[in-house]
């Protein structure tokens, strides 16, 4: 929530022409702006933004900072292609107009999109950057398009004079199939320094990343609640037609096997919620470990059903690991590798892998735009690992992630 | 009148410098304590300038100055402006100073320069400029800063206290 004045600088170049970006290098630049406006304003409400152009006959200011949304967005329309970008110029020019800002309280910033090649040499640039620095104005530089002329080592030459403590920041974005503006919402120019994200931006990057970031089925709840909700419960309904099958197929196995128990209705008891242990029976035994020794148990199950021999090693290990906290579990797990009459029906490698619930986290780290301590993120893997919990369960778990 | 450390009416929210280096910032030469470790110095950060903006929580008559600062990078040229704020560098020498002292060794060495008091009877923010260093050298560091002058009679708010009701 930094109160900041911004100024964007718009490459309006004969280079804008080139559609390796999608639609053009102009349309895809005009977004990205559309959305920082946006983003800035939401993220505090005296943040104020203007924008003007470097290219074309001159540098021009289309609109001095404003926090009106309205005006930014207008003034957009009937921009002129053509002639060549004056990076120098255009930062000055920029400076100046920060300079006569009418909240002198707010922090100056200035965002520049280099699309085309740049003219001035390393240390004229550096010179600019140490005369923004001294005034303490922050820089943004968006570097798209190609790279000739060592465009991005003048570019980060720029940066690096500028930088004060990482306020400044500079972007690369190579032509490719992904819109300019979705490369950019991950970025801190969009974030702010270090903020973690408006809301705007944080949604707008789920939005962006799809699938299996923050948002179940890749819809945003507060978009389009109904398809999510259509989705989640055509989504559960599945689940059950799934288990419900092989729940049948196991008590088949199991009249064929000298199982002692039910193994579908036994492995029904381990996902519900824990209990009290009772002495000799290995599936009372399980019914008291948590969610995170279920998807170890899990995933022992599985093995064992599978092919008890080769998986020796593995259970070993998570055998050794549980040992120490929990003897019971242990003997559990050492009972189910002797039972070899489990239910294996619904059991596919995907589950078994989606059971392991730190290999699932390590996953989605490593997705950008996620955050694995997210509430959503959570209650996705939880609902993912108990996935034959009973009707009620899945009903508490529904409120709880439209919020 | 006596003349007092102003330090103590200095209105830290709105102090400012610009092109100081952060993790040698103007703290370290302003506030009680700070400024007597002469470790701590306010250096400046992209060239040898700096222009510091304080603000009083009150008017005040400002009487001298100490800038205290090593025999080298020490400030040579100091311009002082009264009650304009948000000057840059680009128009801070469109405005005549208030006053200007270029800076002996002596001065730096804690000798108090004495201002035109005339010209500071009335001060609400102080305004420094920092042109230049004795040796020229690319930063500046200063040691210490310290204001010296007195209050004007002005109402203090909080000691206004309500006439009882008998």
């Amino acid at each position: 929530m930094v109160l900041e004045a911004t100024m964007i600088c718009i490459d309006n170049s004969e280079w804008m022409r080139n559609g390796d970006y999608n639609p053009s290098r102009f349309q895809a630049q005009a977004d990205a702006v559309n959305l920082i406006c946006g983003a800035k304003t939401q993220s505090n409400p005296e943040n104020t933004v203007g924008v003007l152009t470097i290219a074309g006959k001159g540098v021009r200011v289309l609109v001095t900072p404003t926090s009106d949304l309205g005006k930014i967005l207008a003034c957009m329309h009937g921009l002129e292609i053509g002639g060549e970008m004056n990076l120098a110029a255009g930062i000055q020019v920029a400076q100046l107009a920060l300079k006569h800002r009418q909240n002198k309280k707010q922090q100056q910033r200035i965002i520049v999109f280099a699309g085309s090649p740049i003219k001035h040499d390393k240390k004229a640039l550096e010179m600019i950057g140490r005369k923004l620095k001294k005034n303490s104005v922050a820089l943004d530089i968006v570097d798209f398009g190609e790279d000739d002329d060592g465009k991005a080592e003048k570019l980060e030459a720029l940066l690096a004079s500028v930088n004060n403590n990482d306020t400044s920041h500079i972007v690369h974005v190579p032509p490719g199939p992904n819109a300019l503006s979705d490369v950019l919402i991950s970025t801190p120019i969009f974030t702010g320094d270090s903020e973690g994200g408006s809301g705007f931006a944080a949604a707008a990057a789920a939005a962006a990343a799809g699938g299996v970031s923050g948002f179940e089925f890749g819809v945003d709840p507060n978009l389009d609640p109904e398809l999510a909700l259509a989705l989640r419960v055509s989504m559960e309904e599945e689940r059950a037609r799934q288990e419900a099958a092989a729940k049948k197929a196991a008590e088949e196995a199991a009249k064929h096997e000298k199982g002692e128990e039910q193994p579908s209705s036994s492995q029904d008891a381990t996902m519900t919620e824990s209990a009290s242990v009772t002495a000799s029976e290995a599936d009372n035994k399980r019914n008291d470990i948590t969610d995170e020794e279920n998807a170890l148990l899990q995933q022992a199950l599985a093995m064992s059903m599978d092919d008890p021999a080769s998986s020796h090693e593995l259970r070993d290990t998570d055998m050794s690991d549980t040992a120490a906290d929990d003897p019971d579990l242990t003997l559990a797990l050492q009972l189910s590798v002797q039972d070899s009459a489990k239910d294996s029906g619904s059991q596919t490698d995907m589950s078994k892998l989606l059971a392991d619930q730190s290999f699932v986290s390590s996953i989605l780290a490593s997705l950008p735009g996620v955050d694995p301590n997210d509430p959503s993120v959570k209650d996705l893997l939880a609902s993912m690992q108990s996935q034959s919990e009973p009707q009620e369960k899945k009903d508490e778990d529904e409120p709880k992630e439209e919020k | 009148m006596n003349k007092v450390d102003l330090v103590d009416f200095v209105d830290w929210s709105g102090v400012e410098c610009l092109n100081q280096n952060s993790s040698h910032s103007l703290p370290n030469a302003l506030k009680q304590g700070y400024r007597e470790d002469d470790g701590l110095n306010l250096e400046s950060d992209a060239d040898e300038q700096l222009l510091i903006n304080i603000p009083f929580t009150q008017v005040v008559k400002l009487y001298s100055v100490v800038v205290k600062g090593p025999e080298e990078e020490g400030p040579k040229t100091v311009k002082l402006f009264s009650n304009k704020e948000h000057m840059g560098f680009s128009n801070v020498n469109e405005f005549p100073p208030s006053d200007t002292a270029i800076l002996s060794p002596d001065n730096l060495k804690e000798k108090p320069v004495v201002l035109k008091y005339v010209k500071f009877q009335n001060v609400r923010s102080l305004t420094i400029f920092i042109e230049d260093n004795q040796s020229g050298s690319d930063i500046t560091k200063v040691q210490k800063i310290a204001l010296f002058g007195t209050t004007v009679e002005t109402t203090d708010m909080k000691g206004l206290k309500k006439i009882e009701d008998h």
